[in-house]
C-alpha cells in the first residue's frame, strides 16, 4: 500500500510531462506543476510520517532518506507557490523568451524534481548515479532559461563540469566493485552488510573518486566552480531548488558511501577527506564573499559554505551527526527563502549588481524585511535552527579537543557573516537612486502575494524550530540521527 | 586478440593528441566505438541475448555511429575545422600523452597484475585514456574539442568497467548510456547556441562570469 505513494512520486511527473508537451496551455502547465507539488508533498508526508517503510526493489524509504525527502517536498511546494506569481512575467523577461520556452521551463522543473526524488529514494548506487546525472541534464535548460550570454556560459560550465565530475564518480563505483571482490551488488544495504570483507585499499580509492564526483554536484571546494555561475544566472525559483534540494541529493549519496566506509572500518580516512574539503569550502567562501559584487553570487557562495559545514559535521561524527541533520533542514529553509527573496529584489531593480541595488526598505518594505530575516536565518542568528547546529558542531570540536580547527571554523564563519552583512545592509538601508525610483515603483506591482508567502512560511519554521521542534518532526530527525550513527 | 584491440584503443588516444583537424577527431571516435564493440563482443563468454543486444546498441550504434554523426553535423554547421591554438604544440602533446600511456601501462602491470579479477592491460589503457582526455580538455581552445575529449573520457570509463570481471546490472548500463547520450546531445545544442551568441567557438569567451570584476 505504502509503495503506491512512491509510484505517485515517480510516475505522475512522467504522465504530467507528456500531457504538458501535447497540450501546451499556460494555465494547464501552471496547474500541473502545482498539482505535482501538492501530490509530492502529500505523498512524501505519508511516506515520512506514517511510521511505515516503503521497500521496493530499487526505490524505498529508510530512516536516513526520509529527512531528505520531506525537505525536498516542502521546498518544492514553496517554490511552486512562488512560481505562480513569478511565471506570470516570464514571457516578458526578454525578447528571446516565448511561451514555448515557458512551457518547457515548467516541464523541466517537474523533470528536475522527479530526478532528485528518484536519487533520494533509490537503494542502488548505480541508479543513484544515473539519477544524479539526470538532475544535471534536466536542470541545464532551467539555468539557460534567460538566454543571455552569461546564462549560456553558466549552463555550459554546469553541464560540462558536472558530467565530468559524475564520470569520475562512476570510476569510483567501478573501484568499489573491485574492492567488493566476489560480491556483485550495488545495493547500499548489501554493500554495507558486506563492507567488512571489502579490500580497504580499493575502497579508499573508490571514496576519493566518489567524493570528488558527487562533491562536484554538492558544491564542495575545490570542485565547486560551476556553482556560483549556475546559481546566479538561473531564474530565482530554480536557484532556490538548486541550492536547497539538489545539493542535498548529492550529499545523501556521499553519506551512504561514507556509511559503507564506516562499516569497513575505513572511516578515519573518509573523515579526513571530508574535513579537508569542508574547511576548503569555508575558506573559498570567506575569500570570495568579502569583495562580492553580485548578490546572487553571494548566496551561491553561502551554499558552498553550508555544504562545507555539513561535510565538517559528518567528519566529526558522534553528536555532530544530529547537527548535520538540523543544519541540512535549516540551510534548505533559509537559503530557499533567501534565493526567492533575491528574485523579488531582481524583479524590482532589474540588476544583480550590489552597487546598483540600494534602499530595499524604501523600494519594498516587505521584500526588505524578508531580505534581512533570511540573512539573519542563514547567519545562524538565534533562534534560527542553524544556530543550534553550528553551536553543536563547535561544542563537539571543543569536547574532542580539536581546538585549532574550532578556532579556524569560528574565524572563517565570522569573516563570511561580516562579508554577507556588509552587502545586505548596504542594499537594505541606503536611499534609492532618484533615477531608478520610477522604474522600481512600476516593478513593485509585479510582486504578488505568492512571492512573499513562501518565504514567510519558511522563515517562521526556521526560527521556531530553533526553540521548539514538534514531536512528529523530532521523531524523523532522531531516526535519521540513529541511522547516521549505526548505518541503516 | 582483445588485448590487441585494447592496445589499438590506446594508440587512438595518441592520434587524438597529435592532430588538430576536428574531422580526424570524429573519425577517432568512430574507430574507438568499433574497437570497444570488438573488445566487449570477443570478451563476452556465454553472453545472454539481452546483454549482447545492449552491447551492440551501446558501442556500435551509439558510440560509433550516432554520436560521431551528431558531432559531424555540428561541425558542418559551425564551420569549425581546426583546433590549432592549443596551449602546447602538438608534438609535445604527443610526447606527454605517450608518457602518460606508458606510465599507466607500467603502473597497472606492476601493481594490478597480481589481482585475478582485473585485466591489467585494459585497466592501464583505460586509465591512460581518461587521464589523456582530461589533460587535453585543459589545453584545447575549441569547445567542440572539449566535447570530443569528454566522449573519449567516457569511452575510457567504459573500457575501465570492462577491465573488471564483473558485470554492471543492465539497468545501470542502460541509464549510463542514456545519460551520456543526452549529455552529448545537450552539449551539442549549447555549441550551436554559443556559436550564435559569440560568433566563434573559443573556450576563452566563456570566462565572463567571475568575481572581482564588475557585473
Amino acid at each position: 500500500m505504502i509503495d503506491n505513494f512512491i509510484n505517485i512520486l515517480l510516475i505522475f511527473p512522467l504522465v504530467a510531462g507528456v500531457l504538458m508537451l501535447f497540450i501546451r496551455k499556460k494555465a494547464f502547465d501552471n496547474f500541473m506543476l502545482f498539482l505535482y507539488a501538492i501530490l509530492h508533498f502529500l505523498s512524501s508526508s505519508i511516506l515520512v510520517f506514517s511510521g511505515e517503510t516503503a521497500a521496493g526493489q530499487y526505490f524505498a524509504t529508510d530512516s536516513l532518506n526520509k529527512v531528505f525527502l520531506i525537505v525536498l517536498s516542502f521546498i518544492f511546494l514553496m517554490v511552486a507557490i512562488y512560481n505562480i506569481g513569478y511565471s506570470r512575467h516570464l514571457p516578458n523577461l526578454n525578447i528571446k523568451v516565448n511561451n514555448k520556452n515557458v512551457c518547457l521551463y515548467q516541464i523541466m522543473i517537474i523533470a528536475f524534481v522527479w530526478a532528485m526524488t528518484g536519487a533520494i529514494l533509490c537503494t542502488d548506487l548505480g541508479i543513484a548515479w544515473v539519477l544524479v546525472e539526470a538532475t544535471t541534464l534536466t536542470s541545464a535548460y532551467l539555468i539557460y532559461f534567460n538566454r543571455t550570454k552569461n546564462s549560456i556560459e553558466a549552463a555550459w560550465k554546469y553541464v560540462f563540469m558536472c558530467s565530468i565530475g559524475i564520470a569520475l564518480a562512476f570510476i569510483g563505483i567501478i573501484f568499489l566493485n573491485i574492492s567488493a571482490g566476489n560480491i556483485n551488488t550495488l545495493n547500499f544495504s548489501e554493500l554495507q552488510e558486506n563492507a567488512a570483507s571489502f579490500d580497504p585499499f580499493w575502497l579508499k580509492f573508490a571514496f576519493v573518486f566518489i567524493l570528488f564526483g558527487f562533491g562536484t554536484k554538492m558544491g564542495l571546494a575545490p570542485v565547486h566552480f560551476w556553482l556560483p555561475d549556475a546559481h546566479s544566472e538561473s531564474p530565482s525559483p530554480i536557484s532556490a531548488l538548486l541550492s536547497a534540494t539538489l545539493l542535498n541529493s548529492a550529499f545523501l549519496v556521499i553519506l551512504r558511501v561514507f556509511n559503507i566506509l564506516n562499516a569497513a572500518n575505513c572511516s578515519l580516512y573518509a573523515r579526513l577527506m571530508l574535513c579537508v574539503m569542508g574547511f576548503l569550502s569555508l575558506f573559498v567562501t570567506a575569500v570570495f564573499i568579502y569583495h562580492i559584487k553580485n548578490y546572487k553570487r553571494m548566496l551561491a557562495y553561502s551554499s558552498i559554505e553550508n555544504m562545507g559545514i555539513l561535510a565538517i559535521g559528518t567528519a566529526l561524527g558522534g553528536f555532530a551527526y544530529y547537527a548535520v541533520i538540523l543544519h541540512l533542514i535549516g540551510h534548505s529553509l533559509a537559503k530557499a527563502s533567501f534565493f526567492l527573496t533575491s528574485g523579488n529584489v531582481l524583479e524590482l531593480y532589474k540588476t544583480k549588481n550590489v552597487k546598483s541595488t540600494k534602499g530595499l526598505m524604501q523600494a519594498d518594505k516587505k521584500t526588505g524585511v524578508l531580505w534581512i530575516a533570511s540573512f539573519l536565518g542563514i547567519c545562524a542568528f538565534p533562534t534560527s535552527v542553524l544556530f543550534i547546529s553550528e553551536f553543536i558542531i563547535i561544542k563537539e570540536m571543543i569536547s574532542n579537543g580539536y581546538y585549532l580547527p574550532c578556532v579556524l571554523f569560528a574565524l572563517l564563519l565570522t569573516v563570511i557573516i561580516y562579508g554577507m552583512a556588509r552587502v545586505v545592509i548596504k542594499m537594505t538601508y541606503k536611499n534609492i537612486d532618484k533615477e531608478k525610483a520610477d522604474m522600481i515603483e512600476k516593478n513593485r506591482g509585479k510582486i504578488t502575494v505568492s512571492m512573499y508567502l513562501p518565504q514567510v512560511i519558511m522563515l517562521v519554521i526556521l526560527f521556531i524550530s530553533g526553540v521548539y521542534i514538534p514531536p512528529f518532526l523530532n521523531d524523523i530527525i532522531q531516526g535519521a540521527f540513529l541511522a547516521f550513527q549505526t548505518g541503516f | 586478440m582483445e588485448h590487441g584491440f585494447a592496445i589499438l584503443f590506446g594508440l587512438t588516444m595518441l592520434y587524438l593528441a597529435a592532430t588538430s583537424r576536428m574531422i580526424s577527431h570524429i573519425r577517432v571516435l568512430v574507430v574507438q566505438g568499433i574497437l570497444l564493440f570488438l573488445i566487449s563482443f570477443l570478451g563476452y563468454k556465454e553472453t545472454p541475448l539481452l546483454n549482447l543486444t545492449f552491447l551492440t546498441v551501446e558501442t556500435l550504434v551509439v558510440k560509433a555511429i550516432v554520436i560521431p554523426w551528431f558531432l559531424y553535423r555540428i561541425l558542418k554547421k559551425t564551420h569549425e575545422n581546426r583546433d590549432d591554438e592549443a596551449n602546447i604544440p602538438h608534438f609535445y602533446c604527443l610526447v606527454v600523452s605517450s608518457v602518460i600511456l606508458l606510465g599507466c601501462f607500467l603502473a597497472s602491470n606492476y601493481c594490478i597484475s597480481s589481482m585475478k579479477n582485473i585485466s591489467h592491460i585494459y585497466f592501464g589503457i583505460a586509465a591512460s585514456a581518461i587521464i589523456i582526455s582530461l589533460w587535453l580538455i585543459t589545453i584545447k581552445h575549441k569547445i567542440v574539442s572539449n566535447v570530443i575529449e569528454f566522449i573519449t573520457m567516457e569511452n575510457g570509463v567504459f573500457l575501465l568497467s570492462l577491465s573488471v570481471a564483473k558485470e554492471m546490472p543492465v539497468l545501470v548500463n542502460l541509464g549510463v548510456l542514456l545519460d551520456v547520450f543526452i549529455a552529448v546531445y545537450i552539449l551539442g545544442l549549447f555549441v550551436k547556441e554559443i556559436k550564435k551568441e559569440f560568433k566563434d567557438l573559443e573556450v576563452s569567451h566563456l570566462s565572463e562570469l567571475k568575481d572581482y570584476s564588475d557585473d
